[in-house]
């Protein structure tokens, strides 16, 4: 089983690394003109462009005009025309390589981070010249005799776009918080619901509440979700007086978050609902069911003790993934009730090309994809010990 | 005694309505920003982005602003001069002003030293990425120099010693760049390449705004490039007390500001963030916003025709115009579909004249405006290609009535002024007769293109088509709506577009901000560079007509000493260029909202970035009716 789990975790690392490099290389193939926005674009003078995709690591000052993209003899420097439009003197810029971009990414993941006397970052330090600094004890020791901290940080860069200059992981980490903190809730909020629901809708097959139970799922499927959110929005704060928009200011901000994870609730337990009524249904025509009413245990034991528990196996392989998701937060959501979370977070980063904070956000979900599918199979050997991951294990 | 009684009682009364009309005034602002529209960087100097210069022209002074007619105002300069008409500019500060944290707490005098570091940290190479450089780089003796000095030593030395250079005394800085300052007069002079008349107006932007070289010592030259609201210093009217992105920004009166007399303050402003215009109006509805500005097209109707909520039709009040002047830029050097070919069609006819001008005099664009402004659309009708308020002549005139006098076109509530049925149809003739025997097949295919993302702007072009098909006549010229993700990379450098309409904010207050943009053979002109391409068109009624512009432009220009006389020849250059129809100027953004805040008492500013400043606004706790609103535009006009 060790052998296993370390297996899987291998492979998982592997994957989330292939997952990084891909979207790595993909984002930096994407043509300069993205990486501005149109006021950009607008107000920009070519000097002003490439000096910011330099500033990103994206490009190069070209070494061998120095930036002035004439040669000494006057001549246009070659190495540098790849975007000039004058024919006559290159842009001084050159494409910094991918491989040596990606090389950049790995190399400062870790780095030393340096901290005045009032807790205020005054220097980061990546691996490369940390040693240089170090190296240089009298300046090193000098500034950490001013009160000077060193801290080691896990690095994914800066955002440069949505959130300029601040630390991706830092961004991450508040954004997580709060998508997590309502995620979580109308999680257990649907799960309890959903699977309560959900048996008291294959105890009572083809009755009334079942009927109910199945209307209400087609219903959440079917109408758009953007429809049911802005009729719970309106109904919420015209009806029940609940806030239109989360506020972490506001006097009651527990209030703030109900609309919110309403809607994140409604969704999850019709689909909880319905995946535990199809289990707990498959289930109940089962012959050991039969076997067990006809050895005269009563309906509630059955359905609890029996049913319940092999039909929640599935369920529950899904439990860490959904579990770990919530990170992730909801796009619509989130963007709809002002939550600042991260469900908007990908596309806005993807949408302003925030190249650090894309690679940061990946990797995050990669790695809780990823975890979450491997902690799922592990839960499911707990609750049902027959299935087994290595070798071959009984049937079920 | 009665007398004195009567004087006692008048007085109180007086008192009575003071604060019965303070009380009935806003304390506290809620106002909003679209999602798209989030703040991306607190640091005032890095920033080009107007939904970042709209939050930061709050936190800081810079040496002047804007008042509520759009003439310049003193701010943290309390005077200015010129000894020599223009060239030299000297502003002296008030006294008292402070840098203060985010707590209220002093941290350091606002000294003239500031606006020293400041621009050394706009001109670093190193330090700003080469941001907002452009325009101290084009008017400040030196400051090119200076750039182009850090960007060499950045290559030859790297960026930290880039980045320890400063605006010290016998520093690089202080030796190259024309600014000096006086740290015990409180002055600060620039020295400018040439006469600029507008350049006070240049004093109201972020590229001279002041900077504490305490502060880069406290943060580091890295820290204030990445500064949040929780590290910087203030010196504006208000401190960020609250930040969340995405989310909301409070903003709280700023304790112990210097000007604190003299201005009236909201004791918190709230910016929420929300999704689109229409959660803003729910927003409103529920009390939870002070304005809606503007309303969306399907709600503004459904309340004036009192559809829906139609409690609000008395409160609809029309916006005042935005800053933006907007064209129809048409592209000279367009190519096909590929993005490579040629398109020669299209590229004979619009260099034709009489094509443009049928266009100019045929297009009737009220239902274009109707979609900006469903309930008086002419308000939006454009003839200039500069915009309102940028400049104005000794008497008061703005720039743009002089264009008009010029073209002999003035506004008509009644109908759209330029709209020359007659004159089209004689153009069109022409035209047609004339590029046919260039080769030109009609209808001339015309590639318009839009956001694929945008159901609106979809709709917007469905109603162009229909302006194109009836106004034009399909037999002559066939709109076809295109869509795109990215603008730039998938439309404007492989030039698929026959035109753009997009809109121009001056940055300063001269009309050479937009005329500049479009001279002929010019590396600085922008829309001639990257969207008309007119440079690349050798048909030689166009470059003739190009070149005629452009040496006017070159003459106004050159005339710096009697500004009436430079607004002159800039009028007769913008209406040659109009009536050589090289752009169709198209309409401004003027929209229908609902408001606590009266419009008129705001910082109007056509220019620069001082117009979102919350400083003396006079507010209502009750939504403004459209009575009450048009009152105050009148009591705005006797002013």
């Amino acid at each position: 089983m060790v052998k296993y789990i370390l297996k899987r975790l291998f492979q998982s690392l592997l994957t989330v690394l292939l997952v990084v490099c891909v979207v790595f290389v993909l984002m930096r193939m994407m043509p300069k003109e993205y990486f501005f926005t149109e006021d950009e674009l607008m107000k920009f003078t070519d000097q002003q462009k490439y000096s910011k995709l330099e500033a990103q690591g994206i490009m190069d000052i070209c070494s061998r005009c120095h930036g002035n993209g004439l040669l000494e003899d006057g001549s246009a420097c070659p190495d540098c025309m790849t975007y000039s439009t004058n024919p006559n003197q290159g842009t001084g810029y050159v494409d910094r390589p991918v491989l040596v971009q990606l090389g950049d990414f790995f190399s400062s993941m870790f780095e030393m981070r340096v901290f005045n006397a009032k807790g205020k970052e005054v220097k980061s330090i990546v691996p490369v010249s940390l040693w240089q600094w170090l190296g240089d004890r009298e300046n090193a020791f000098g500034e950490l005799k001013e009160g000077y901290r060193p801290r080691l940080c896990f690095n994914l860069g800066k955002s440069i776009r949505l959130e300029k200059g601040q630390y991706v992981t830092d961004v991450i980490a508040v954004k997580m918080s709060v998508s997590m903190s309502i995620g979580l809730v109308s999680l257990a909020i649907s799960l309890v619901l959903g699977v309560v629901l959900g048996v008291l809708q294959a105890r009572y097959k083809d009755g009334l509440f079942d009927h109910v139970g199945t209307g209400y799922t087609v219903l959440v499927n079917a109408v758009p979700h953007l429809v049911i959110y802005t009729i719970i929005m309106i109904a919420g704060a015209s009806i029940f007086g609940l806030p239109m928009r989360y506020d972490a200011t506001a006097a009651e901000p527990w209030r703030t978050m109900v609309l919110p994870v309403v809607c994140l609730s409604i969704g999850s337990t019709a689909g909880y609902m319905l995946w535990t009524r199809r289990y707990m249904v498959d289930e109940l025509n089962k012959d050991y069911i039969r076997l067990a009413k006809l050895k005269g245990l009563s309906d509630r034991k059955v359905m609890f003790r029996h049913v319940l528990k092999n039909a929640f196996v599935p369920l529950a392989q899904y439990l860490p993934y959904s579990i770990l998701l919530t990170v992730g937060g909801s796009l619509l959501v989130e963007r709809f009730f002002a939550v600042p979370g991260m469900g908007p977070e990908l596309t806005n980063a993807i949408s302003r090309y925030d190249l650090n904070l894309v690679q940061g956000i990946v990797l995050l979900y990669a790695t809780m994809g990823i975890l979450g599918v491997f902690l799922g199979d592990l839960l499911m050997t707990i609750i049902d010990p027959r299935i087994k991951l290595t070798g071959k294990g009984d049937v079920r | 005694m009665k007398k004195v009684l009567s004087i006692v009682l008048a007085l109180a009364l007086l008192l009575g309505m003071a604060s019965f009309a303070s009380a009935d005034e806003l304390t506290e602002l809620n106002t909003y920003e679209t999602q798209a529209r989030e703040l991306e960087t607190w640091n005032v100097h890095y920033s080009q982005a107007a939904a970042d210069l709209n939050v930061l022209c709050n936190l800081f002074d810079g040496l002047l602003t804007n008042d509520n007619h759009g003439n310049l105002k003193a701010n943290a300069a309390k005077s200015y001069e010129t000894p020599d008409n223009g060239k030299t500019w000297i502003f002296t500060l008030n006294e008292g002003m402070k840098w203060i944290n985010k707590e209220g707490e002093e941290q350091a005098d606002v000294k003239a030293s500031d606006w020293a570091t400041g621009l050394e940290w706009v001109l670093n190479y190193s330090k700003n990425d080469s941001y907002n450089v452009s325009m101290p780089a084009e008017m400040i003796a030196g400051a090119n120099d200076y750039y182009e000095y850090t960007k060499a030593m950045a290559e030859s030395e790297g960026a930290d010693a880039v980045k320890a250079l400063d605006a010290g005394e016998g520093s690089k800085f202080a030796e190259t760049v024309g600014i000096a300052v006086d740290d015990a007069a409180g002055t600060i002079t620039y020295t400018l390449v040439d006469t600029l008349p507008y350049f006070p107006s240049v004093a109201t932007y972020n590229c001279l705004y002041p900077l504490s070289a305490e502060l880069i010592e406290e943060v580091g030259v890295d820290g204030y490039r990445d500064i949040t609201w929780e590290d910087m210093w203030y010196s504006g009217a208000y401190v960020v007390t609250y930040y969340e992105f995405q989310n909301q920004k409070v903003l709280e009166k700023a304790p112990n500001y210097w000007n604190d007399a003299n201005c009236k303050r909201f004791d918190k402003v709230t910016i929420k963030m929300v999704e689109s215009p229409a959660t803003a109006y729910q927003l409103f509805k529920e009390g939870q916003l002070d304005h809606v500005t503007p309303l969306d097209t399907a709600t503004l109707q459904d309340i004036y025709n009192e559809k829906a909520d139609a409690e609000y039709k008395a409160n609809l009040v029309e916006s005042r115009p935005t800053k933006y002047s907007y064209q129809m830029h048409l592209v000279y050097a367009k190519n096909l579909e590929d993005g490579e070919t040629p398109d020669v069609n299209w590229n004979t006819a619009v260099a034709n004249e009489n094509f443009r001008k049928s266009w100019y005099y045929g297009l009737d664009l009220t239902g274009y405006f109707a979609r900006t402004n469903a309930i008086n659309p002419l308000s939006c009708q454009n003839f200039c290609y500069t915009g309102n308020g940028v400049a104005f002549t000794s008497n008061g005139t703005d720039y743009t009535q002089l264009v008009r006098d010029e073209l002999g076109l003035q506004y008509s509530t009644e109908n759209y002024a330029r709209l020359n049925k007659e004159l089209a149809a004689e153009c069109k003739a022409k035209a047609m007769e004339e590029l046919t025997a260039k080769g030109v097949t009609f209808p001339v295919e015309v590639d318009y293109y839009i956001s694929g993302a945008s159901t609106t702007a979809a709709e917007t072009a469905k109603v162009l088509e229909n302006i194109f098909s009836e106004c034009l006549g399909d037999d002559y010229v066939k709109l076809v709506t295109k869509t795109y993700t990215s603008l730039a990379p998938e439309v404007r450098t492989p030039r698929k577009a026959s035109f753009y309409i997009n809109g121009w904010g001056a940055d300063f207050a001269d009309p050479i901000n937009f005329l500049g943009q479009e001279t002929y053979n010019d590396p600085q002109a922008y829309y001639s560079n990257a969207y008309s391409h007119c440079n690349e068109n050798d048909d030689p009624d166009l470059v003739a007509a190009y070149q005629e512009f452009t040496g006017l432009v070159t003459e106004a220009k050159a005339i710096t000493g009697d500004l009436d006389a430079r607004y002159a020849a800039f009028a007769k250059a913008e209406a040659c260029f109009l009536n050589h129809a090289l752009v169709i100027p198209c309409s401004y953004e003027i929209g229908w909202e609902l408001t606590k805040i009266n419009n008129y008492t705001k910082v109007y500013s056509m220019y620069g970035m001082q117009a979102y400043r919350y400083v003396d606004w006079e507010t209502s706790t009750e939504a403004y009716t459209t009575e009450q609103m048009a009152a105050n535009a009148e009591a705005y006009a006797a002013q």
